[in-house]
């Protein structure tokens, strides 16, 4: 009789040990996973001044962008190293509204096009910006699976016991510009071809 | 009707439809053995040697499989001339796995490349540290961006779950089973000790059990060995999704892929099943698959590519194309 009962104790115990093991190291993967989006924001950042130097010309009337582009590599390698997850988010999407409209450039621009290095940057550009994303899917997912974990039974008693508290991922503002809805926003965008 | 499916409702129905076959697996495996170390222990005349036999089985089928699992990534390489992949030569490839590999949390998989026009893929190794992603020049040629995206993350999902490692451990019990038949038949042979026994009535219908057991138990633990195979695709497929969130590259890729013609030609009965799509191209077209269909597709790797398209459209919006 006894000898059940130890066995049972010696299971819950390893149990107990393996979902509290599962909340700290799914912990320190979160924090490690936000260090990435700003080691790939960080990469981005640097890729900029060449994508400049290489396009300077060639923006003539259009230097608008080459501020825009300024601003957006201020704000990036200001928010890597803040490792604020919002600001990274914000600065992410400052350059991703910049891009398109250098591509436009490069397209209408059969000198620019034919060059292999600006292609090339504008590749690596893309290219970071689907591994930022990644980086943040990363981060949503594992906070998903730490959030859920710590309110669905029994692993929620195991939370309870050690006070675990929630993650906050991405941490989209609640309130804010993103959730409203402007009145151009409402209006079919127009496409000239 | 179109059943939208949320992608986690889909893992979750996955995981544990692969579950059941794995665990109705792991049953057959244990009665068939049973049964037969119960006939051999007769035949050799005694239990301890049916057990014996036994642990020999699984010792020699353990050596076999377990070289080729140890070393899978380096065998299939070797078998298929591949050559690793640079950044420079293979951009998207090279970058697309990678950045999978950041979204999935696992370690960038060593990247190799077959020189050969028909599109296809396949992962292996050990573990997500040995994991080798494959890809033909074709494949890469072939598909966009988007399309690519889709086929990798199918692979690294495979590489997520393990399944090199699963394929192994089932390869290791067919091939228990199947010596273990093999020698209760050749025990039957050559005579053994059943003479004087005769008069034992449990004694004969253990063995004409075991005899059923003996010959029909290889083929249905390659029957569903070939099952949990198909359903690790479909579950790489929905691995796929989570990953990339978005069906439609992995659709076009798959409608892509299948469509062509071209047979892989560094293919072989024995990698067959890491492909994403199934290399022998016969087995891909609907024409030549409908005299035979139900019963020839029990013994296919991958299941048939319009249940994998019809899975994958009812997680996304998208309808499936008519025609």
């Amino acid at each position: 009789m006894i000898i059940y009962l130890v066995i049972f104790l010696a299971v819950l115990v390893l149990w107990v040990i393996s979902v509290y093991n599962f909340f700290v190291s799914s912990r320190t993967r979160i924090k490690a996973s936000i260090q990435e989006i700003g080691n790939q924001l960080k990469r981005q950042a640097d890729l900029i001044p060449n994508l400049e130097e290489s396009v300077k010309g060639y923006l003539g009337h259009e230097k608008g962008i080459f501020e825009e582009l300024t601003n957006a590599r201020k704000a990036i390698s200001q928010a890597s190293k803040s490792g604020d997850v919002g600001k990274m988010a914000d600065a992410g999407k400052m350059l991703s509204e910049v891009l398109p409209k250098i591509q436009v450039v490069v397209e209408s621009n059969p000198e620019l096009k034919g060059a292999e290095v600006v292609t090339n940057l504008m590749d690596e550009l893309r290219d970071t910006s689907d591994k930022v994303m990644y980086a943040r899917r990363l981060l949503i997912d594992l906070t998903a699976d730490f959030n859920v974990k710590r309110v669905t039974f029994p692993s929620s008693l195991v939370a309870n016991l050690f006070k675990i508290s929630e993650q906050e991922g991405l941490n989209a503002p609640e309130k804010g510009e993103h959730l409203e809805v402007s009145e151009s926003d409402t209006k079919t965008p127009k496409v000239n071809l | 009707m179109i059943v939208m499916l949320n992608i986690y409702e889909a893992e979750r129905a996955n995981k544990i439809k692969s579950i059941i076959v794995v665990a109705g697996f792991i049953v057959f495996v244990g009665l068939t053995v049973y049964v037969l170390s119960q006939a051999l222990g007769y035949y050799w005349g005694y239990q301890v040697g049916g057990l014996g036999g036994v642990g020999l089985a699984l010792i020699i089928s353990g050596l076999i499989s377990y070289g080729g699992y140890y070393f899978s990534d380096r065998i299939v390489l070797t078998i298929s001339g591949a050559k690793e992949a640079n950044r420079k030569e293979y951009f998207d490839f090279y970058t697309v796995s990678e950045n999978l590999a950041i979204g999935a949390g696992l370690p960038k998989p060593k990247l190799y490349v077959i020189d050969d026009s028909a599109p296809n893929a396949f992962a292996t190794g050990r573990d997500p540290k040995h994991a080798v992603i494959c890809a033909t020049t074709g494949l890469i040629d072939k598909l966009s961006r988007t399309e690519l995206e889709g086929v990798l993350a199918h692979e690294l999902s495979h590489v997520r779950n393990y399944d090199t490692r699963l394929q192994s451990l089932v390869a290791v019990m067919v091939g228990l089973i199947a010596l273990l038949g093999d020698w209760l038949l050749r025990a039957r042979l050559w005579g053994g000790r059943d003479r004087d026994r005769n008069d034992n009535q449990l004694g004969s219908i253990i063995l004409v059990l075991g005899i059923v057991f003996a010959i029909l138990s290889p083929i249905i633990a390659q029957l569903i060995q070939l099952a949990i195979s198909r359903r690790r695709e479909f579950m790489a497929d929905t691995g796929s999704v989570a990953l990339t969130r978005q069906p439609g590259g992995l659709i076009s890729a798959l409608e892509k892929i299948s469509k062509d013609t071209e047979p892989l030609e560094v293919a072989n009965k024995a990698t067959a099943h890491l492909y994403i799509i199934n290399p022998f191209k016969g087995v891909n077209d609907p024409e030549h698959r409908r005299g035979v269909d139900r019963f020839a597709s029990l013994f296919n790797t991958h299941p048939p590519i319009e249940e994998r398209l019809k899975a994958l459209y009812d997680m996304s919006y998208e309808k499936p194309h008519k025609g």
